[in-house]
């Protein structure tokens, strides 16, 4: 039976590693090739040993789409493609693909140089791997090759994201990567069109949650950032430099202006420059708001958020700093963090998830005393036995600490959205925590707008096989429906199908089912026709004609469905067999039967010679 | 509270909330707005943290267990806890749609009454293993209502559920067995608005017209209290304030409240005469007669809450009401549901169907609308919470 198979590598029950497998009609796709960003180990990388043992991928997968350029969905591309070793085409679109590589050299940077890690990907295995991804545009179909097409379709979420449609023939699956359908500030809702896929993978990080209003969360956000700067205290939000980054400072540039305020905003540099220049690239990727005004005024431009200075961490009074890396684990952040930390006025917002082992971290698990490698050297010793080593000093956390989550994801209310949009015939759910979403398959199942779909939820490393009725579509020629036709009978419907015979022509592209002898004549061959004799001897005391008359009444009662004459000139006839009896004149009683038919009744025939051999009832 | 009309095209807060901030009044102390998919006339507590919704809209209605955000139990640690939305930890499906539903105590069974179906139905929501809540069987009716009949979970060991849509109708059946414990012996054919036990054997049949009656399940009479002064066209609510579970009725109060906002306080020991009556200020509107709440806040000494006429929940503190004075002020009230920005693009205004009071959380309410919106809520006592 055709079929579709899926195996997630990562993601699959979980949230991080985001890399699923796909063969549908004889490719094989890898969609997304995250990083897990929980794990130092091994662990954080998918396992492509699902794929092949040893060796390169390059043979195996048809293609890699990448949705696009959080790290836990493009993290292990580079590790992927030039160490484990991939040549084929990476497909993913313009701004994930402007984006994706300097976010894979920030994270590199910081897990070789500031973590001394040796197992992983280098600058140049960076830009090697960027060699092979070709970017594509919205709603474009891009020939992968004779048969494999991919679409991408808009996801929102962050700046570039997509979710891909992939055709083989009639079979499709349509991955969704990460998505929402509320719009936000500067990002639309995802959309696609009622395209009907077989499977439609979708994630579910929200699916079993009801969430809080945007307006609340950031009602909230602006709340507390306000009190902090009243009270002349100082707020450091950690951020990455792309992605919700850019919604929280139109929020606030938006409210500075609104209640015009004076306190001074600042975002980091380095990072920030490219990001915002990206932003102003890709502007057909945000949503239609920021395109509207972008005529007079470009959203990104801020009035009131200026770049940040190193110096300016010491200035008195309030100020807000966006600075990267978002966990704290290094960097500006880390430093700001260290200078504003002791004092209580001030707050530190927390906008996402972090990773074990980072001072984010441990920060949100409540820890008050952090203890910090200095970059004093400090001497000790005597004036003859210096020993200069770095000073490792308890850090007080006092200020305030807010964790407030900003991520877009589409919640059940979503997924059910999409759902009516594309009208899958079965979803696949990956890239969620539940372990128990028994409620929400039902709920798919019961969907009374598509028709009938299952719904699955496979583990790392377990495959789910989707059989597909695919439609192959055939033109009969006209001769061979009017023979249907004359043979009588009820007309075929879809429950009670009629087999029919006919020649498969496969030419050009097209199939047509045509008479075996318009096929002969098509292909100028002539006919021939198989006939096969047999001659089977038997002992009969009685005259030819007799013992013919006697083989016609043992096969009328034997043969009780089939045609069988008894015809004059001295034969009998089964069908399209013809019996002939006949005997030597010297031996009167031993009949030689004549048995002759043709390669149609071959079965028949047999059978009936059998059937004589055994001998004629007295 | 002029409430300023610029209009922004890109305004990250919604105009009553940004008038607060600018008369630097601090209204709420929190509130979160949900979205449901479908929105419920119930909210049924079933823990500490958990509460059921149910559809009334669709001819297949969900039920949904939800888990209340964390962040509001986060105590000291509010900052450090970033989980602000509902967890859907159990769902099923019901073929009609839901009018009421209880949840019967120190069990994972809840009872709910449609407007389509002859019975009530009986759920286990499910534990840990599963998160699907399955029907477990039914109580036969001896007819369909449309407002659904009225149920009241019982009070003693053996669950049970009292039920009736009119009063000659009423009685208490064992669930697990479907024995009939009690029936009321009053021939009336008055739609029952409500009914609740008091303690284990006292119950409280509120009529539509505003009569109460009072039944102890030891004793096959029951008393009945019609209204003094009673006006046709009239529907009546009720709410039972009571220490515990197990109380005597020299512990309660019973408030009754009238489509038109008239509001009656009597004391379980003499409910012919009512203490206190007052008009409050309020819409009178026929159709919506559905939704009308009264409730008593469990923590909050003689404070009760009153919704259904329009889109705003009202708190009251009965403590200075009296017969003869003016129509009482609110000591707050949530307009959440009438300014949210669905509100102001539908045609109709949505109208809050039902209100909850946090068990234990002193000025904590759950409020929901007919346009599907779920607001938690914790509000500033002006005058006491400086």
């Amino acid at each position: 039976m055709p079929d579709i198979k899926v195996t997630p590598l990562g993601a699959g029950q979980d949230v991080g590693r985001s890399c699923i497998l796909v063969s549908i009609g004889g490719k094989n796709i890898m969609l997304d090739c995250g990083m897990h960003m929980g794990y130092n180990d091994d662990r954080r990388f998918p396992d492509f040993s699902y794929v092949t043992q040893n060796g390169r991928l390059t043979e195996f997968l048809d293609c890699v789409i990448i949705s696009h350029f959080h790290l836990d969905h493009c993290g292990a591309l580079p590790y992927m493609s030039e160490m484990v070793g991939y040549d084929g085409p990476i497909y993913m679109t313009h701004p994930t693909k402007a984006i994706c590589p300097i976010l894979l050299e920030d994270f590199r940077k910081i897990t070789v140089d500031k973590k001394g890690e040796t197992n992983f990907f280098t600058s140049q295995m960076i830009k090697d791997c960027m060699k092979k991804v070709v970017p594509l545009n919205l709603h474009q179909t891009v020939q992968v090759d004779e048969e494999l097409e991919i679409k991408a379709y808009y996801a929102g979420h962050v700046l570039g994201a997509a979710m891909f449609q992939i055709k083989v023939g009639s079979e499709s699956v349509v991955y969704t990567g990460d998505y929402n359908m509320t719009p936000d500030r500067h990002l639309g809702a995802a959309w696609i069109d009622k395209c009907r896929p077989d499977i439609l993978i979708s994630e579910s990080t929200y699916a079993t949650t009801i969430r809080d209003s945007k307006r609340c969360r950031e009602r909230d956000f602006l709340k507390k950032v306000h009190e902090t700067v009243e009270r002349g205290g100082k707020v450091l939000i950690p951020v990455f430099a792309l992605g919700r980054a850019q919604e929280l400072c139109i929020l606030l540039e938006t409210f500075w202006e609104r209640m015009n305020l004076k306190a001074p905003i600042y975002f980091s540099t380095g990072l920030t420059e490219k990001a915002n220049h990206y932003y102003k690239l890709f502007i057909t990727w945000t949503n239609q708001k920021i395109r509207k005004t972008f005529v007079q005024r470009n959203m990104f431009e801020f009035k009131h958020i200026k770049a940040f200075d190193r110096s300016y961490a010491d200035n008195p009074g309030p100020m807000v700093v966006f600075a990267t890396p978002g966990m704290l684990h290094a960097g500006q952040s880390l430093q700001i963090f260290k200078k504003w930390a002791g004092n209580e006025k001030n707050m530190l917002i927390m906008p996402g998830y972090c990773v074990q082992g980072t001072v984010g971290h441990k920060i949100l698990n409540g820890q008050k005393k952090l203890e910090m490698e200095g970059r004093a050297t400090v001497i000790t010793g005597t004036a003859n036995n210096v020993i200069p080593h770095l000073a490792s000093t308890l850090l007080d956390v006092k200020l305030q600490v807010e964790y407030m989550s900003f991520s877009a994801h589409a919640d059940a209310k979503g997924i059910m959205q999409l759902i009516r949009m594309a009208e899958p015939r079965n979803m696949l759910l990956v890239h969620g925590e539940a372990k128990k979403m028994e409620f929400l398959k039902d709920k798919i199942e019961q969907e009374v707008f598509v028709r009938c779909i299952s719904c699955y939820m496979p583990a790392n490393g377990e495959t789910t096989t989707v059989v597909t009725n695919p439609s192959v579509p055939v033109d009969i020629s006209l001769n061979l429906l009017k023979r249907e036709m004359a043979l009588g009978g009820p007309l075929p419907d879809a429950k009670r199908p009629r087999t029919m015979h006919g020649t498969l022509i496969m030419k050009d592209n097209s199939l047509r089912l045509v008479s075996p002898e318009q096929a002969l004549k098509e292909l100028g061959l002539s006919e021939h026709q198989l006939r096969f004799t047999c001659r089977v001897q038997l002992h009969d005391p009685h005259s030819d004609t007799d013992t013919l008359g006697r083989i016609y009444t043992h096969l009328k009662s034997v043969l009780k469905s089939y045609s069988i004459q008894h015809v004059p000139d001295g034969t009998v006839i089964v069908e399209s067999i013809v019996i002939k009896v006949t005997s030597s004149a010297e031996e009167p009683n031993l009949k030689v039967i004549l048995l002759s038919w043709s390669y149609q009744d071959e079965e028949l025939g047999s059978f009936l010679s059998t059937l004589l051999k055994k001998g004629l009832p007295s | 509270e002029a409430i300023p009309q610029t209009r922004r095209a890109d305004g990250p807060i919604t105009h009553w909330q940004c008038s607060q901030r600018r008369n630097r009044q601090i209204r709420y102390k929190d509130l979160h707005v949900f979205q449901l998919e479908h929105p419920t006339k119930v909210i049924e507590w079933t823990g500490d943290k958990n509460i059921c919704v149910a559809g009334y809209t669709g001819s297949r209605s969900e039920i949904l267990e939800l888990l209340l955000p964390l962040k509001l139990y986060a105590g000291e640690n509010q900052g450090l806890c970033a989980e602000r939305d509902f967890k859907v930890q159990h769902g099923g499906f019901s073929e009609e749609p839901i009018e009421s539903l209880i949840h019967i105590s120190g069990t994972r069974c809840v009872v709910t009454s449609g407007s389509s179906s002859s019975t009530l139905q009986i759920w286990d929501i499910g534990g840990d293993d599963s998160d699907v809540i399955k029907r477990t069987g039914v109580i036969n009716l001896k007819s369909t209502s449309v407002k659904g009949c009225k149920i009241a979970p019982g009070l003693t060991d053996e669950p049970a559920v009292l039920h009736g849509s009119c009063i000659s109708e009423v009685q208490l059946t064992e669930i697990a067995t479907g024995r009939v414990l009690y029936t009321v012996a009053k021939e009336s054919s008055d739609s029952v608005s409500g009914l609740q036990f008091v303690n284990a054997c006292v119950f409280l049949i509120c009529a539509s017209d505003g009569t109460l009656f009072m039944g102890d399940t030891r004793d096959p009479s029951t008393c009945h209290y019609p209204l003094e002064d009673s006006k046709s066209g009239l529907h009546w609510a009720f709410g039972l304030r009571s220490d515990s579970s197990q109380s005597e009725p020299s512990g309660c109060t019973v408030a009754r409240l009238s489509s038109s906002g008239h509001m009656l306080l009597s004391d379980l020991r003499n409910l012919q005469s009512p203490f206190c009556q007052t008009q409050l200020n309020v819409q009178h509107d026929a159709s919506k007669n559905d939704f009308l709440n009264v409730s008593w806040a469990p923590v909050l000494d003689r404070c009760l809450s009153v919704s259904g006429f329009d889109g705003t929940v009202h708190i009251y503190n009965t403590i200075n009401w009296s017969t003869e004075g003016q129509s009482p002020q609110p000591v707050f009230s949530h307009r959440g549901h009438e300014m949210s920005d669905e509100a102001k693009y539908s045609g109709s205004p949505p109208v809050v169907t039902t209100h909850s009071w946090h068990q234990s959380r002193p000025k904590t309410i759950l409020s929901v609308a007919t346009d599907g919106s779920l607001h938690v809520w914790d509000w500033v006592d002006k005058i006491t919470d400086r």
